[in-house]
């Protein structure tokens, strides 16, 4: 069960009850799981059927596609060694990739951030108003569609308050200064508008 | 469900505290399942987020992404609850005993940044200052324990939530990596208290807002700079508290 060899022919895998009958139906718990036990092919297969997300947001937080390669294959590494270690109980892969991935994008830029930098990032950031942006190149996706239609229902300064933080990568008191705002007035509106998404887009805890 | 913190899940979720912010929020959430679930749920949609930025990674990236993997081993499934590899720790038996050790350390580490970086010689006597006030506390305790190579010692002021790790002759660390100290409950998630650094003879005294009530043992471990969310179990040596 916890044999170190790589089992590549996944015809011998030990639970038959748990062999997926086709690639296509294998969870990326599941292919996590085989990962564990030194599958690369498995892992291949979870890297290519996530890697666009993960990589997609580390870019627009990190910007710097070099930086970002390199923020992406380090999550990705640290889920191969601790593949065996993963608990699923707590919610899915791709979730808590993602979440890996952003705490780690955003430690990112606030390592090498200056003053003046962060100033211009936000000068273009809201000329180019991201989330239009971003989701024309998306528009085939049903599943963004969803979340931009989520989105469309927040309050501007909802959807404003959160674009700055999570693609942004700024502070919560960076916002509030780039707002000129109170930073109680932007807990709350991040706390509501992420609390309306929630609801909407039906997120379970 | 609606006391003053709750309203940090949100930033929280988003990566958007301060880092002081969010060791004190993630101390919260290891005593508060109510937050802890909100969280889950906003880290959740805030992952949903990302489908609005959908990008093909460069094909270098996977390439060299399996060539590593080819090279690593995973680790092995931690078999016997949440312990992990421990060297076997060595506790100063009496608590004075390793405080005098430690305020000998500390006058020595000290001096080296004295001597060494003296553009910062402020910096440094504020810092002394600042450990100083943790050393007057009358519940300051430290305990020394061994490690793989080199030694630490956790200096907790319980009144005053200050801990100051004191590390000698620790291994420097490649360019990338940085060391990051961790509390740890007897269940659950370990809890960040930031990442630091040694200096030339692996010496370091790194102060830190924290309150132990709760967590069972500190650790160090070593993490990708910028470090890490949870430790990498690999590298993590423990410390008595």
């Amino acid at each position: 069960m916890t044999s170190m060899f790589p089992d590549r022919g996944r015809g011998s895998r030990p639970s038959p009850a748990a062999e997926p009958a086709a690639t296509e139906a294998a969870s990326l718990e599941d292919l996590l799981a085989a990962s564990a036990r030194g599958d690369e092919p498995a892992f291949a297969e979870l890297y290519d059927r996530t890697a666009a997300r993960v990589y997609g947001m580390v870019l627009r937080v990190v910007r710097d596609p070099a930086q970002s390669a390199e923020v992406t294959q380090d999550v990705y590494l640290e889920l191969w060694r601790n593949a065996a270690r993963f608990d699923a109980g707590k919610g899915g892969l791709l979730p808590y990739l993602l979440m890996i991935g952003h705490r780690r994008a955003v430690d990112r830029v606030r390592a090498a951030q200056a003053s003046v930098v962060r100033d211009d990032r936000y000068a273009q950031l809201t000329e180019e108003r991201p989330f239009d942006s971003v989701t024309e190149q998306a528009q085939l996706n049903l599943e963004s569609q969803r979340v931009r239609k989520v989105l469309d229902g927040l309050t501007p300064p909802q959807r404003e308050a959160i674009n700055l933080a999570y693609f942004g990568g700024y502070t919560h008191t960076e916002v509030a200064e780039l707002l000129k705002l109170p930073l109680g007035t932007v807990k709350t509106r991040i706390r509501d508008g992420l609390i309306r998404m929630r609801d909407a887009l039906g997120v379970t805890a | 469900m609606t006391h003053d913190l709750n309203l940090l899940a949100g930033a929280y979720a988003l990566d958007a505290l301060e880092p002081a912010e969010r060791e004190l929020f993630e101390a919260h959430l290891a005593e508060c399942p109510e937050c802890a679930e909100e969280v889950r749920g906003m880290q959740r949609t805030a992952a949903e987020l990302s489908q609005l930025t959908e990008s093909e990674p460069p094909p270098a990236l996977r390439a060299e992404l399996l060539h590593r993997v080819a090279q690593v081993r995973p680790l092995p499934p931690v078999v016997d609850g949440n312990v992990i590899a421990l060297r076997r720790a060595r506790i100063a038996r009496s608590t004075w005993q390793a405080l005098a050790a430690a305020c000998a350390v500390i006058a020595i580490v000290l001096g080296g940044w004295g001597w060494s970086q003296h553009r910062d010689a402020q910096h440094a006597q504020s810092r002394a200052a600042a450990m100083s006030s943790v050393l007057a506390q009358p519940d300051v305790t430290a305990t020394t324990t061994a490690l793989s190579q080199g030694s630490g010692t956790v200096i907790y002021a319980k009144h005053e939530h200050k801990v100051v790790l004191i590390g000698r002759d620790l291994p420097r660390l490649p360019a990338g990596k940085t060391y990051q100290l961790w509390m740890l409950p007897a269940h659950g998630q370990a809890v960040s208290g930031g990442t630091f650094a040694v200096d030339a003879a692996g010496n370091v005294a790194y102060e830190v807002d924290g309150d132990l009530t709760g967590y069972v043992k500190m650790g160090v471990s070593v993490e990708p700079a910028g470090g890490s969310v949870q430790p990498t179990p690999s590298t993590v040596q423990l410390l008595n508290v």
